[in-house]
């Protein structure tokens, strides 16, 4: 079963939210990001076998990010997480092949349950 | 899911989020079209409130989403961000950091919001003057320039923690007490001759040097950790005088020490305030004078080997050192002789005279904060030293002078009575030995002449409130030559003992009322040493 997971996000604060959420349902984070150059790095040692990518980063666009990691890693699935009223940019990131999205704010619940549905 | 572990962490986050966001919102209303500005403080607002959203902070989500709501039209080309616009969201910033350190002292008081929820709610851009809407859009070229200014912003990472400063304050004194231990132990050591333990002392001296070195790198943090809210002071200061003012900031990376750091934000916060009130003229006085409408002022910070200078300049007023020498003399604070013997430096140096400004030359703005003589009192206990530069209709600088890290100094030790006092070095410029027939007297005023300079002078025991010497004492005095604020004065001393590294500890009450001292230290024997503050020796 996919167990390993990279947290992508800017914030200190969601990362550590998030880390207490997986943690609790023992997921193990393999690794965490706070720009897209980290997650790129992070990508080529840690190989998770799921990503959770926040949309928005200070350093790049989310969406083109999302491209890179999917061609040089295609193997992980990619969650995408954002706040809410962005469709579009959900149905895009759908598109270009993030396996599910989870919107902000989220509760635990909801976190494990797009993750536990992954595995199926 | 309990969030409450993650309380600290949203505070700290979301104070850093709303200091970054006002910095920016000042830097917009310079350039109003730089589009990756505007889209990082976007940014920040829709980061706040996903944040907060989490931990189920309603009123923080609610106004962070109606900011995002209305930067999202000023994205989108709709509005430009202009004062009306940028007063508001400023406020916004003022008010959620209110919440924040509500949630942080988990009080149970309440900030009402609700005005402030309408006035964001109801903002209607063209109801203000909003003049050339959508004849002007963001302009490309200066989204390009600003982008590449406008680098990666520093993320939180595991390569870094958080320390409470207390905690590194101990760490900074258990290190200078080591080092005094060692001290003594080297006394020892080679009073008793043991030979064999003197490989291990030398061991020993080196450790405790690296701990020190890293020690101190522990405490040092950038300028731009205090220069965050200085565009946003100088603009809303600016606003209140209906003047306008260009400010800039250079060398926010460089390093100080925390200590001096947050012991000098106010002082540079009072100059600052002055700089706007007084040292800038108004527009009208300005066009007269052939001056672009708008003031300059800068606030630079440089390194300078182991000290800092920071500088603020203004191309204001000016000063006139005859006006400043007829205030001071109408005081009382001055004679009209001296006043005749003063530099143009000197008479700068009289604005931080305790009682020099008073109501009636202060504002509402610059009255209620420290007067020129705690900003001076302010940099003379951190070892430093502020001077004062002008030209009348040019402007003026004030620099300060500060060691880069605090505590541990290189200090003259002299003898004067039964005691040992310690001279920074960075004030003393040299040692001489005065004849004493050479020292004259002239109203009242003890003098030389050094190298064709008249210089005065100032024995060390008259200044502490000792008894002069017998006058047994041979025909030469030693004397230390120090720059006190820009003028030479020679301080003459009974004995110059030697030059030491010395641990400086500030005096708490009641012995910081000492007149003329600014600290102590105990040497490696166990005696206390005092370190002289010179500015006040030399007020006499």
């Amino acid at each position: 079963m996919s167990r390993t997971v990279m947290i992508v996000d800017d914030s200190l604060f969601m990362r550590k939210i998030l880390r207490g959420i997986l943690a609790e349902k023992g997921f193990i984070v393999s690794a965490e990001a706070a720009s897209g150059i980290e997650a790129m790095r992070n990508l080529h040692t840690s190989h998770p076998d799921i990503i959770l990518l926040d949309i928005i980063l200070p350093d790049s666009n989310g969406l083109d990010l999302l491209e890179s990691m999917i061609s040089a890693c295609p193997n992980s699935k990619i969650v995408v997480c954002s706040a809410i009223g962005q469709p579009l940019v959900i149905r895009k990131a759908l598109d270009l092949g993030a396996k599910a999205f989870i919107q902000k704010p989220f509760t635990p619940e909801k976190v494990t349950e797009v993750l536990e549905g992954l595995e199926e | 899911m309990d969030m409450s572990p993650y309380r600290d962490l949203f505070v700290s986050e979301a104070r850093s989020h709303l200091s970054l966001f006002s910095e920016l919102i000042v830097r917009l209303e310079d350039i109003p079209g730089d589009t990756a500005a505007i889209d990082e403080l976007f940014r920040h607002a829709h980061s706040l409130k996903g944040m907060a959203a989490t931990m189920g902070y309603e009123q923080v989500v609610e106004i962070a989403h109606l900011m995002e709501d209305q930067l999202s039209r000023v994205r989108s080309g709709e509005f430009r961000l202009l004062p009306p616009f940028a007063d508001l969201l400023l406020a916004g910033g003022d008010t959620l950091s209110r919440l924040v350190d509500l949630i942080e002292s988990t009080s149970d008081a309440v900030e009402d919001t609700a005005g402030l929820i309408e006035r964001l709610a109801a903002f209607d851009p063209f109801a203000e003057a909003q003049p050339q809407v959508h004849a002007d859009p963001p302009q490309e070229s200066v989204e390009t320039s600003a982008s590449a200014s406008h680098q990666f912003r520093q993320t939180d990472s595991f390569k870094s923690i958080r320390i409470k400063t207390e905690t590194l304050d101990h760490l900074v004194n258990i290190t200078g007490e080591l080092i005094t231990i060692q001290h003594r132990l080297a006394g020892s050591i080679r009073a008793a001759d043991a030979a064999e333990c003197r490989e291990p002392l030398h061991q020993l001296t080196a450790l405790l040097r690296a701990l020190r070195d890293e020690v101190f790198k522990a405490r040092m943090l950038p300028f731009a950790f205090i220069a965050e809210r200085f565009p946003r002071l100088v603009r809303d200061l600016a606003r209140r005088q209906g003047k306008e003012v260009h400010f800039q900031i250079e060398g926010k990376e460089i390093e100080l020490d925390r200590g001096i750091l947050e012991e000098i934000a106010e002082p540079i916060v009072h100059i600052l305030r002055n700089a706007v009130d007084h040292g800038l003229e108004t527009a009208d006085e300005r066009v007269m004078a052939g001056k672009p409408f708008g003031g300059t002022i800068t606030l630079t910070v440089r390194r300078d080997k182991d000290h800092v200078e920071i500088i603020i300049a203004d191309d204001g007023r000016g000063m006139d050192p005859g006006i400043l020498k007829s205030k001071a003399i109408e005081k009382r604070l001055i004679t009209p002789e001296q006043a005749v013997h003063m530099t143009p430096q000197e008479a700068y140096q009289l604005i931080c005279v305790p009682g020099f400004s008073t109501a009636a030359t202060i504002t509402d703005i610059s009255g209620r904060g420290v007067g020129m003589d705690a900003v001076h009192e302010a940099v003379h206990a951190l070892a430093g030293v502020l001077s004062i530069q002008s030209q009348c209709g040019q402007g003026s600088r004030f620099i300060m002078r500060l060691p880069i890290k605090v505590s541990i100094i290189h200090a003259l030790i002299v003898q004067s009575g039964p005691f040992e006092i310690a001279f920074p070095l960075n004030v003393v410029t040299r040692t001489v030995e005065l004849k004493r027939s050479d020292i004259r007297e002239e109203s009242g005023q003890s003098f030389v002449i050094l190298e064709k300079t008249r210089m005065p002078v100032r024995s060390l025991r008259l200044a502490l409130n000792l008894p002069a010497t017998s006058g047994t004492e041979g025909i030469m005095l030693p004397a230390l030559v120090c720059d006190v604020g820009g003028t030479l004065v020679a301080f003459s001393v009974d004995r110059i003992s030697g030059q030491q590294e010395i641990f400086v500890r500030p005096l708490r009450t009641p012995l910081s009322h000492l007149y003329g001292i600014s600290g102590a230290t105990i040497t490696g024997d166990g005696r206390v040493l005092f370190v002289a503050d010179i500015n006040a020796l030399n007020r006499g």
